[in-house]
């Protein structure tokens, strides 16, 4: 019952924008470029539901495979930035110079270095969303509780120990936080990476190619665009059950 | 099974902030010793010194003939911070097993008391199972002292374990702690702000003086063992308190 209550207000919300949406662009009969109504979307999504679902996949690869390894290496890092405040200091200006720089500026380059294919479009995932889950990482670490550490200390826990039972699950909380920036920014990359990358497949591909075909090209763009953002909604439910299971014990997760 | 301590000129100095002042102390084994003075006098410090987690500025500490860095790898000491300190992903039980479960190659092969066995004597059998958040501040405490006696330490450092909890709880805890220690005979440095507290717990009190701390003056509490709630409203507690008061400088040099 709770449920069912709770998703009323979130789902008027969705029905009132795509109300309006499609109402626009009836009334100010606006360029199917420059927006298509939510009907043609339907139609088109239910037209070849095959193509699209199969390239969804393909994309929610790249997402997935580029988001897992910049979380490693985010952990590594984060570990050694957390641990040492010289290696933080040090490493604080890289990360922040690979967070303001465009990706979109840099992708040809990235392109010629590594060849067409997949591999510069899971770099460029990883590439960006790394320094959002090491800066989660380190600030997570940092939140745990000095006195546990000194109960710690106190019987000399190995460096490992501290990690694992103390600093990594006191980062639990920040890195759910970090995550859902990082699926944001990792849905971006990598639609934008297929379509520079020339990908056979992905909905970043046919997106981009589908911008200069005139002729059902804009129906093309807008689905691709559609099922983007229902891939990043599939994504932040994951990251939502997920922080449900795992921090129960955490304040946020009490009602 | 109890530990000498012996402080020889010991002294702290932060910065240039001189938290003790070089002190001479002997605990003897099985003995429990209050350490009773104003606020920021150098209470914790001294704890902290004792346990090895800082090192002296001058003056030398021995835990039964050792180094205090070695007395803690070898787990022979079990420590109560201010705070509980619980973590709290860690179930009740979990959390007191945390000191046996680090570092675990150094804890006791056969523990006289399990850790089920304790939780049962504090009266937490019920709540073995439950998160840290479920219990009240005096609960938390009590798991607190489970995790250190269920280490069998030979030496117990307790900073003002019971600082944060209502009057009346208090003074359960010190009966608590008492029974919890009867059978084990731990030697005990025990740091509090109250008069009652250390007449309660004690067979000597350590006057600190204010910043820098030192040891302004040894009290002897002549009390029988065992100690038992009663105790409290007799006069020969009254007597130690009063004495224990004067020595504080409280109420000695009015006006
Ligand atoms: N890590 C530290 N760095 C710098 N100064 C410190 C540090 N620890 C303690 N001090 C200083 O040393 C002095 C003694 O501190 P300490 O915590 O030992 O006092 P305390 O007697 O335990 O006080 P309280 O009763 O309030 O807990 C204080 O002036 C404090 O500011
Ligand atoms: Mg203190």
């Amino acid at each position: 019952m709770r449920v069912a209550r709770s998703l009323i207000a979130p789902v008027t919300g969705v029905i009132a924008l795509l109300v309006v949406w499609e109402a626009a662009v009836r009334i100010f009969d606006i360029r199917r470029f420059v927006l298509l109504a939510p009907s043609a979307i339907v139609t088109e999504l239910f037209d070849q539901p095959g193509a699209y679902w199969s390239n969804t996949l393909v994309t929610a690869r790249h997402m997935l495979i580029g988001l897992t390894v910049s979380l490693m290496i985010a952990l590594v890092v984060g570990s050694a930035m957390a641990a040492s405040r010289f290696v933080e200091e040090a490493a604080q200006p890289v990360l922040v110079v690979i967070l303001v720089t465009p990706w979109v500026a840099y992708m040809t380059s990235i392109v010629i270095w590594l060849d067409f294919g997949e591999r510069p479009i899971l770099f460029l995932v990883a590439f960006t969303t790394f320094p959002v889950f090491a800066f989660g990482v380190v600030g997570g670490m940092r939140s745990a509780d000095p006195a546990a550490r000194e109960l710690l200390a106190s019987v000399d826990a190995s460096r490992w120990e501290v990690l694992w039972r103390l600093r990594l699950p006191s980062a639990l909380p920040a890195l759910f936080t970090t995550g859902r920036f990082a699926i944001a920014l990792a849905l971006a990359a990598a639609y934008f990476a297929e379509g520079s990358a020339l990908e056979p497949r992905g909905l970043g591909v046919i997106g981009r190619r589908a911008t200069t075909d005139q002729t059902g090209g804009a129906e093309v763009l807008w689905t691709t665009i559609f099922c983007t953002a229902a891939l990043g909604i599939v994504g932040l439910a994951i990251v939502s059950i997920g922080e449900r299971l795992l921090l129960r014990w955490h304040a946020s997760q009490r009602t | 099974m109890s530990a000498e301590v012996e402080l020889r000129g010991v002294s702290k100095t932060f910065g240039s902030v001189e938290a003790l002042a070089p002190t001479d102390l002997s605990v003897p084994a099985g003995e429990i010793l209050t350490v009773l003075g104003p606020s920021g006098c150098g209470k914790t410090t001294l704890l902290r010194l004792i346990a090895g987690l800082v090192s002296a500025t001058a003056g030398t500490i021995t835990v039964d003939g050792v180094d205090p860095a070695r007395a803690r790898a070898e787990k022979r000491i079990g420590f109560v911070p201010q705070a509980p300190a619980l973590l709290p992903w860690r179930t009740v039980r979990a959390n007191a097993s945390l000191l046996l479960d680090l570092n675990p190659g150094r804890s006791p092969a056969t523990p006289s008391h399990s850790v089920d066995e304790l939780l049962d004597f504090v009266g937490l059998a019920d709540f073995a199972d439950a998160r840290p958040h479920e219990l009240s501040g005096g609960m938390q405490q009590r798991v607190g002292l489970v995790r250190a006696f269920a280490l069998d330490a030979p030496l117990l450092l307790m900073d003002e374990p019971f600082a944060a909890l209502d009057e009346i709880t208090r003074t359960e805890m010190r009966h608590l702690l008492t029974r919890l220690r009867e059978p084990h005979g731990a030697t005990v440095v025990f740091v509090t702000h109250s008069i009652s507290e250390a007449t309660y717990l004690s067979d000597r009190v350590a006057v600190l003086s204010p910043r820098p701390g030192r040891v302004a003056s040894i009290e002897e509490v002549t009390l029988g063992r065992p100690r038992r709630p009663e105790l409290e409203d007799s006069p020969e507690f009254f007597e130690v308190t009063t004495r224990l008061r004067r020595a504080l400088g409280i109420g000695a040099h009015a006006g």
